[in-house]
């Protein structure tokens, strides 16, 4: 399987109750996802993104071509096993509660009562539900069901997980868990494909973006080559003293450059998060949003779920292991290796808790430039993570980032 | 089989959430022993039963019609229009499975409610006696022709034809037949006119009904019947001397050796009556005969309409034959449901509400519309015989396979009727509308068109 999601000249037209063509909704689509990579797809409202992942999925027959997931047709229960889907709103029954309706979701996958029950329980912890997991999810509000919406997607732990607009209607702390969560994804070897016109969302996130336009792709590419500046460079410090500023633009314009010097401005996202951390950690009565209040609750929950997850994930199974290893160009595959400290901080962040799986993923490290942009908000991120989780994984996270090609060396967890 | 399982229940937690099975159990719940307690009937303690049981049997069966068609309809429309059905249809489940799904939880639901209600009706039933005060007689008389579960001997078909040619061609060789009229309305006319022959006896005839192969039988049997007669006696009653034993007796006058029955009776015309005959009269070799005569205290002759006679003896207890009354109506319940699949895989909600009630409606009373339908002009017939009828014959019949015509009169529900009623409304009927709405549903486009 060379690629994750793979479309050939992909057409839908939508016509009128007389057959004539109304509209092209997606216009001979060639889109090719590779395994583990992160994929966006952006573009302007009905420029065709949604109706591409209808029709991957299945839902919307083709008019003309066809498209293959993970090597597979989209609406074969097989291939279905494997991936998860969110669709643009959470369309959930409304007169099941929010447990209920993850037993419904896990059921259809017949997973055995008890991985379902672990499951489940994990998710609702992750998403921060588990105080209002008897409610109907009829009366959640929106962000609380896309919370919902993104626990059923991944019940099945997917290989492939498909996100249409994953973070409408949450709060900055429920978006930046999922940019958080999808970003773990990707380190175990996942691929996903999303959806959005939510920009700064993508730009955090995702490796590979296209962007569509009148259901065609107009470009597509790496984000980083897409978005870096080659023509600038960036130097951050520690506060350094002004004479220390001075000598440095000294020695710039000795090179015939022009320099700025300010101090960087935290972002928005970073700062409210940080707010409401000190908030939950002074343990302040709230007033705000109820989800925001269950984000907490997970949070600060979260190492009960690291170690209900990390005793699935050392339970001793395996099924599918494919042995398939993804490569990308800039990848150097490493066999049969996962580096531990990795796998803890996933179990973490994610119920994707069945070891089955995990096995068959082969790590793939990023070599990533550390320079750009996104790098450095990531730094920021993880500062933040660190503190709300309780400092626990800061190490491992640390060692994630920075020590990657060493991945091969540790052992299996 | 899992995923079918969890969308079976999950249609049956939607039917009870969203309280539309609750109305309908709470109205039934309240509404069964409010008739267990109003119902009158003719004041006797059969007619209150009988009234009972007719009344509360089909409100159930027709409250339950509407709820199936409601549920199995929404379950599948709701998902679509509401759009569950996009993060459902992509997990690991066959359309066909979804499907399937929605049907059992459809079918187990009303099969717990059917149960549920069918045993309040049986309690009340069979409770209603010991609450009100009657008359021994009263009792008894519903113990015989209400608590049971009774099958009539076959009346053998008089034979006419012979008759009917003699007549004719004796007609015919003195030249009075009438001008003008095919010969095919006279020899029905000469039908008719030997038939009610048959069944007629003036003052001081006897007549006399045979049945083969009469089984011996545990209890005794009953001849219902009605008097029609042609000048209503003051006191609007008559006497009839009614006779049952042994065919060569009545026949041949051989000796017989089981006892003959022989009393008289006075009754009144025009309404259905019966009596009560031991069961030793069946003679060994199963040759039985009734016999009526027509006692010169009348002064008037008696007529029995066509289907004035029966002999009737008990096959069944009241209970097997309510299980079996129950059945048939969950078979029309099961039609149902695959009915609303089948509108809902292709209509909107309430389009498909009317699709399925105009169906439920007309094959409530099929039989008229079949019947109705035959005088026809010739040309309309024409085109009907070859498009509409078809489509017609396609409908269940309701009217046909209704408990309520058999639990009334006590009549025994066979099983072989009962399989009947499985394999053609069930097996045939409703599998190829399921086949249908399968195909359906697995080609068409499940998301709408939003660009």
């Amino acid at each position: 399987m060379e690629y994750a999601v793979e479309t050939f000249s992909l057409t839908k037209i939508f016509s009128d109750w007389w057959g004539r063509t109304k509209v092209y909704a997606v216009d001979n689509l060639d889109l090719k996802v590779r395994p583990n990579e992160v994929f966006g797809l952006l573009g302007p409202n009905g420029s065709g993104k949604t109706t591409t992942l209808k029709m991957l999925l299945g839902l919307l027959h083709p008019t003309k071509g066809k498209s293959l997931l993970l090597g597979g047709d989209g609406a074969d229960p097989k291939i279905n096993c494997r991936i998860g889907f969110l669709p643009e709103e959470s369309y959930l029954y409304r007169y099941l509660n929010a447990r209920e309706t993850l037993d419904f979701y896990g059921r259809l996958f017949g997973l055995p009562a008890k991985v379902r029950k672990m499951r489940i329980e994990a998710l609702l912890d992750m998403v921060g539900l588990k105080a209002v997991a008897n409610r109907a999810v009829g009366t959640f509000s929106k962000g609380m069901a896309r919370r919902i919406g993104l626990a059923q997607a991944l019940i099945n732990d997917p290989d492939l997980l498909i996100l249409d607009e994953p973070t409408t209607g949450l709060d900055p702390i429920g978006t930046r868990q999922i940019k958080d969560l999808v970003l773990r994804l990707a380190e175990r070897g996942k691929t996903i494909l999303l959806c959005s016109h939510l920009l700064a969302d993508v730009e955090d996130i995702c490796d590979r973006i296209a962007i569509m336009y009148g259901g065609k792709i107009q470009t597509q590419g790496h984000v980083r080559e897409l978005l870096q500046q080659t023509n600038k460079r960036q130097i951050t410090t520690d506060a350094i003293s002004d004479a220390t500023v001075e000598k440095i633009k000294q020695l710039v314009r000795e090179e015939d450059a022009d320099c700025e010097v300010t101090s960087p401005m935290d972002k928005l996202e970073t700062f409210f998060i940080r707010t409401v951390t000190a908030a939950q950690q002074q343990a302040q009565p709230t007033s705000g949003a109820v989800s925001t209040t269950k984000i907490g609750d997970f949070l600060t929950q979260h190492e009960a779920v690291e170690s209900i997850l990390d005793k699935l994930v050392s339970a001793p199974i395996s099924k599918n292991a494919s042995g398939e290893i993804p490569a990308t160009e800039k990848v150097a595959a490493v066999e049969s290796a996962r580096p531990k400290a990795d796998e803890q901080l996933l179990s973490k962040l994610t119920s994707a808790s069945e070891p089955s799986e995990s096995k068959a993923v082969r790590r793939e490290i990023k070599t990533e430039p550390v320079e750009s942009q996104p790098r450095r908000q990531e730094q920021a991120r993880e500062n933040i993570l660190d503190k709300l989780t309780g400092g626990s994984g800061t190490k491992s996270q640390d060692k994630d980032k920075t020590e990657k090609p060493q991945a091969g060396d540790s052992g299996d967890a | 089989m899992h995923s079918i399982w969890a969308v079976a229940i999950n249609t049956i937690k939607q039917a009870l959430r969203i309280k539309v099975a609750v109305v309908f159990t709470i109205l039934l719940i309240v509404l069964l022993p409010v008739l267990g307690i109003t119902t009158t009937g003719d004041e006797t303690l059969k007619g209150r039963l009988q009234t009972f049981v007719s009344y509360a049997l089909s409100l159930t069966s027709f409250l339950l019609c509407l709820l199936t068609i409601i549920i199995s309809i929404y379950s599948v429309t709701s998902d679509i229009e509401q759009k569950q059905i996009y993060t459902v249809i992509t997990k690991p489940i066959r359309r066909f499975q979804l499907i399937l799904g929605k049907l059992f939880g459809v079918i187990v639901l009303n099969t717990i409610l059917l149960c549920l209600f069918s045993a309040i009706i049986y309690t009340i039933t069979i409770y209603m006696p010991k609450f009100i005060n009657v008359p021994e007689y009263e009792l008894i008389e519903a113990n015989n022709e209400f608590f049971t579960a009774r099958a009539s001997l076959n009346v053998p078909e008089v034979d006419v034809t012979r008759e009917v040619t003699d007549r004719y061609k004796e007609l015919d060789r003195r030249g009075e037949l009438p001008a003008n009229v095919p010969r095919e309305e006279i020899i029905t006319q000469l039908t008719q006119q030997a038939q009610l022959a048959k069944r007629a006896a003036g003052v001081g005839q006897v007549l006399l009904w045979d049945f083969d192969n009469v089984e011996s039988l545990a209890e005794n049997i009953f001849i219902k019947f009605k008097y029609d007669v042609s000048v209503s006696p003051p006191d609007s009653q008559v006497y009839g001397r009614w006779f049952a034993g042994d065919y060569q007796y009545f026949k041949y006058g051989t000796q017989s050796k089981t006892p003959i029955y022989d009393e008289m009776h006075k009754h009144s015309v025009r309404d259905f009556h019966e009596i009560e005959i031991p069961a030793e009269v069946v003679p060994e070799h199963g040759h039985l005969a009734v016999a009526f005569m027509n006692v010169p205290l009348n002064n008037v002759a008696i007529i029995f309409p066509p289907d004035g006679l029966e002999v009737l003896y008990k096959a069944d207890s009241f209970g097997n034959n309510f299980i079996r009354a129950v059945l048939l109506i969950l078979f029309r319940l099961i039609f149902l449901a695959c009915l609303g699949i089948l509108a809902a895989s292709f209509l909107s909600f309430p389009v498909a509400i009317l699709f399925c009630f105009v169906i439920f409606f007309t094959a409530s009373f099929s039989g008229f519309v079949i019947e109705s339908f035959g005088f026809l002009g010739e040309n309309i017939g024409t085109i009907y015989s070859y498009s509409l009828k078809w489509l017609i014959q396609l409908l269940p019949q309701f009217d046909k396979f209704n408990p309520t015509k058999f639990l009334v009169p006590a009549r025994l529900i066979s099983w072989s009727f009962l399989a009947k009623c499985a394999v053609l409304m069930v097996c045939i009927k409703a599998f190829l509308i399921l086949i249908l709405s399968l195909i359906i549903f697995s080609y068409r486009e499940i998301a709408r068109i939003t660009v």
